[in-house]
């Protein structure tokens, strides 16, 4: 144990007592932390600074806004249920539309306006939210599943987790939901994390339940080798989720429409360490690198020139990819051709 | 970020420095036990002077103890009755006096004098100025007659020793000694005995006699410390210091433990103006916690001990304390748990108030009760999820349940006999809601697993922390040194910047470690 306490830090793998201690607490401070804990605050600083994002339908603040739930539910193309102050996914209701009197969720199951209506009454008493606060509940666009992970993702919608450090995107994984996860992307219920190299956005290595993994759980396709389009885009919003969140270690959550494109998701002040895994990378030494630069005054632009420049000093030309063998690809091209959706047939088999 | 850093560790030494100056002084300069239960047998002298007052203005000079700080006298009470009462100390000796005065006292009186002390023995050291060489000094000067005797009984003895050693042991032999032992100068000897009683006459001799070789010599009286005594008798001997030794005469065999009252060849009480003077020294053992006379002792002598210390609060208050600064201990080790080890909980200090709760329990029955209690309350809420209540009602709901079946456990329980019944009633309940809430959201949120996991893992470290606090060894050295809880705090701040990886997440990311 010890020998491994030492190669890990030999490794420059860091743990929650560092990226609290020298990531959080010294570069995000808490005056700014409601900008990212409160979801209605980022989205309205993402639309300040035209962030793309999910539209906002409807915020519930009190019972009495609870009474025109039915009509921010009722439509066709669902809506997503969430606490404004959630952590960890929890508390989020995926409505796919309306279905005989009631509602079809995600997962299948029909609620009617009493469930909700309880569901929303549990977000503003503060159940999802950190140490019990009273919440918001917020009401907004279902992105629509752009089928380019298709083949290595069952149900759900996957996104990406891009840290920042100082505006400068550093890391980058893709995460996907499995059966186990019950269709959301969280890693620790189950969720896989794929390693992404910030150069071109190609895939890596993966894990789930902190245990590298090649192919997906469910799908049993190959992770590796894959481009993530729009990566040019997707990088962007992570170095403009600097300029309006102002945090210098940023966690920010992007997730690919099917016609929107890369839509920012929410953001995070305190990011999980399991992109480590994910990337089979330890995060310190790189880190470290960026946060050497001066880039006080450097635009968004420049900033995601300097990332792909940095990953390619830190981790060499490819990125360290594990199976990365197509090199760098531009905006929307793939390295390996992604056919289909297989969302139904899974569920189906999964049911 | 280093400026940081640097405060912070210079801060935690900076406390561990001041925690462990004053634990040391404690510890060694006033003696203070680091055992618990260590006793000690604490002596209490109590002098009575019994007298007639004749009308006519009255002195009385009583000796009373010394106070060399390695005596450790504590707990001194006079009892004046209407006297005035002074006390004067003599520097040279050591020496202190009561003196008790009245104008026109009439009819029996009495005066007391009172003190504790764990007494002294052979061992015990004499003052550091015994070991200055003592200017000669020739005794018997005015009288020739006694001179000449007392140069040839001398030069005798040093014709018969080799050197102070076994000159001394020599002489004593001599003065002290059976009719044969007195050698061939007995006749010298009873010239030079001086008027007064045996055995200082004696003493004086022998006192007189290492002066004259130009060393340290004086005479000590006092009492023995034996069990319960009511009328203890003043026994005297001689203290002197050869080859670099100090040494202890009894001339009546050494008692194992005694107490100095005053030295030189006075009498322990001079009275003027009173009649049928009678004088009592009683002594009682009572065996005490040594720390408790430790503190007593020692808050007269220094006050930063007195600072440092609980033994002036109330009793109840103390009783407060004594659990109180244990608590520090057990958010020390929760500490190192979840910085160190990564264990989790639910909520963050609630495994230590778990912990409490199981000190009026003991542990296995604290453990059962409480996972009872959580079992039940985890049924309730899950039942009344389905009710759709909202959170603080659902809560009280749950509070509420908790306090019935904690009813209803100590009514079964206490109907079997089983004392775990009656010593539920400070089980916190609030704590309980509360942890059944965080982990039946867990259940439902993260996973069953997850939430069983977290609770064992609250569990645990209630259990640990527990054994910890309620470790007599712990709550002793809490209890009496508390200036320990600066050490515990310069601890925690050094735990507070530790940026490592927790053991946790070695075994998270044991597979990175293999690549």
């Amino acid at each position: 144990m010890l020998n491994a306490w030492r190669k890990l830090r030999e490794k420059g793998v860091i743990g929650v007592n560092q990226r609290n201690l020298d990531f959080v607490a010294a570069r995000n401070p808490r005056r700014l932390l409601h900008r990212v804990d409160d979801k209605v605050e980022t989205k309205r600083l993402a639309e300040i600074a035209e962030i793309p994002n999910p539209e906002l339908y409807g915020v519930i603040r009190d019972g009495r806004d609870a009474r025109s739930l039915a009509d921010l539910l009722d439509r066709a193309d669902g809506c997503v249920i969430k606490p404004a102050r959630g952590s960890q996914g929890k508390g989020i209701l995926v409505i796919d539309g309306p279905l005989q009197g009631g509602w079809r969720l995600a997962n299948g199951r029909r609620v009617r306006l009493d469930d909700v209506r309880h569901h929303v009454n549990s977000i503003l008493s503060g159940m999802y939210s950190l140490g019990g606060q009273p919440d918001a509940a917020i009401i907004e666009y279902r992105v629509k599943f752009d089928p380019v992970f298709g083949r290595i993702c069952f149900k759900g919608v996957p996104d990406i987790r891009v840290i920042v450090l100082k505006g400068v995107p550093a890391f980058a994984m893709l995460r996907l939901p499995t059966a186990e996860s019950d269709g959301k992307a969280n890693l620790h219920r189950g969720g896989v994390g794929v390693g992404v190299s910030v150069i071109d956005g190609t895939t890596r290595t993966g894990m789930q339940f902190d245990r590298p993994i090649r192919h997906h759980p469910d799908t049993g396709e190959a992770l590796a080798g894959l481009a993530v389009p729009h990566w040019d885009d997707i990088l962007q919003i992570a170095a403009r989720a600097y300029d309006v969140s102002e945090l210098g270690y940023l966690g920010v959550d992007i997730v690919l429409d099917r016609e929107q494109g890369p839509l920012l998701l929410e953001l995070n002040a305190r990011p999980g360490l399991s992109i480590q895994i994910a990337n089979q990378l330890g995060m310190r030494a790189h880190l470290r690198a960026i946060d050497a630069l001066d880039v006080e005054y450097a635009s968004a632009d420049m900033r995601v020139r300097l990332a792909r420049r940095a990953f390619e000093k830190s981790f060499g030309e490819k990125g360290l990819g594990d199976g990365a063998d197509s090199g760098s690809a531009p905006d929307g091209a793939r390295a390996r051709p992604v056919l289909g959706v297989v969302e139904g047939g899974l569920a189906g088999a999964a049911a | 970020m280093r400026s940081n850093a640097l405060h912070a560790i210079a801060l935690a030494f900076f406390l561990i420095a001041v925690g462990a100056s004053v634990f040391m002084i404690k510890a060694v300069r006033f003696g203070y036990p680091l055992q618990p239960g260590v006793t000690a047998s604490v002596w209490t002298i109590e002098v009575f002077l019994d007298f007639m007052a004749k009308d006519e203005p009255a002195r009385i000079d009583l000796h009373i103890p010394t106070t060399d700080a390695a005596r450790d006298l504590a707990g001194e009470e006079f009892y004046n009755g209407s006297f005035g009462l002074n006390l004067t100390s003599d520097r040279a000796t050591g020496n202190r006096k009561a003196v008790w005065a009245y104008r026109f006292p009439s009819n029996r009186k009495v005066l007391r004098y009172s003190a504790e002390t764990r007494g002294e023995t052979q061992s015990t050291r004499l003052p550091d100025w015994f070991a200055e060489p003592a200017p000669r000094a020739t005794p018997f000067e005015a009288d020739p007659v006694k001179r000449q005797a007392f140069i040839v009984w001398s030069a005798s003895l040093r014709r018969r020793s080799a050197d102070d050693a076994t000159f001394a042991d020599l002489m004593l032999r001599e003065i002290f000694g059976g009719p044969g032992d007195r050698g061939e100068d007995a006749d010298e000897q009873a010239v030079l005995l001086k008027e007064l009683p045996a055995p200082l006459d004696r003493l004086e001799l022998a006192r007189e006699t290492l002066a004259a070789q130009g060393l340290q010599a004086r005479i000590a009286n006092g009492v023995r410390l034996v069990e319960d005594v009511r009328r203890a008798e003043t026994i005297h001997w001689l203290e002197y210091r050869v080859g670099g030794e100090d040494r202890r005469f009894f001339p009546g065999g050494a008692p194992s433990r005694f107490l100095t009252i005053w030295r030189g060849a006075e009498g322990l009480v001079s009275a003027n103006g009173v009649s049928e003077l009678d004088l009592q020294i009683a002594i009682s053992s009572e065996r005490s916690s040594a720390a408790a006379l430790a503190q007593r002792a020692g808050a007269e002598a220094a006050p930063v001990s007195r600072l440092f210390s609980f033994g002036d609060l109330p009793l109840t208050t103390q009783l407060v304390y004594k659990t109180l600064v244990t608590i520090p201990v057990g958010i020390a080790l929760l500490v190192f748990l979840r910085q160190f080890v990564g264990v989790q909980t639910l909520g963050t200090f609630m495994p230590v108030l778990i912990g409490i709760a199981f000190r009026e329990t003991a542990l296995l029955n604290g453990v059962i009760l409480f996972s009872t209690l959580i079992a039940l309350g985890l049924a309730v809420r899950f039942y009344l999820e389905r009710l759709q209540l909202l959170l603080v009602p659902r809560l009280a709901v749950v509070l509420i349940f908790i306090v019935i079946a904690m009813a209803g456990i100590t009514i079964l329980m206490t109907d079997n006999n089983q004392a775990i019944g009656l010593s539920i009633s400070l089980f916190p309940m609030v704590i309980i809601t509360m942890t059944i809430e965080r982990m039946s959201i867990l259940w439902e949120e993260a996973s069953a697993g997850e939430a069983i996991r977290q609770g064992l893992g609250s569990l645990v470290v209630a259990s640990l922390a527990y054994l910890v606090m309620s470790n007599a060894h712990v709550e002793y050295l809490m209890y009496n040194f508390p200036e320990l809880l600066f050490i515990l705090m310069g601890i925690c701040v050094l735990m507070g910047r530790y940026t490592g990886l927790r053991l946790s997440e070695v075994w998270r990311f044991r597979q990175l470690a293999r690549a």
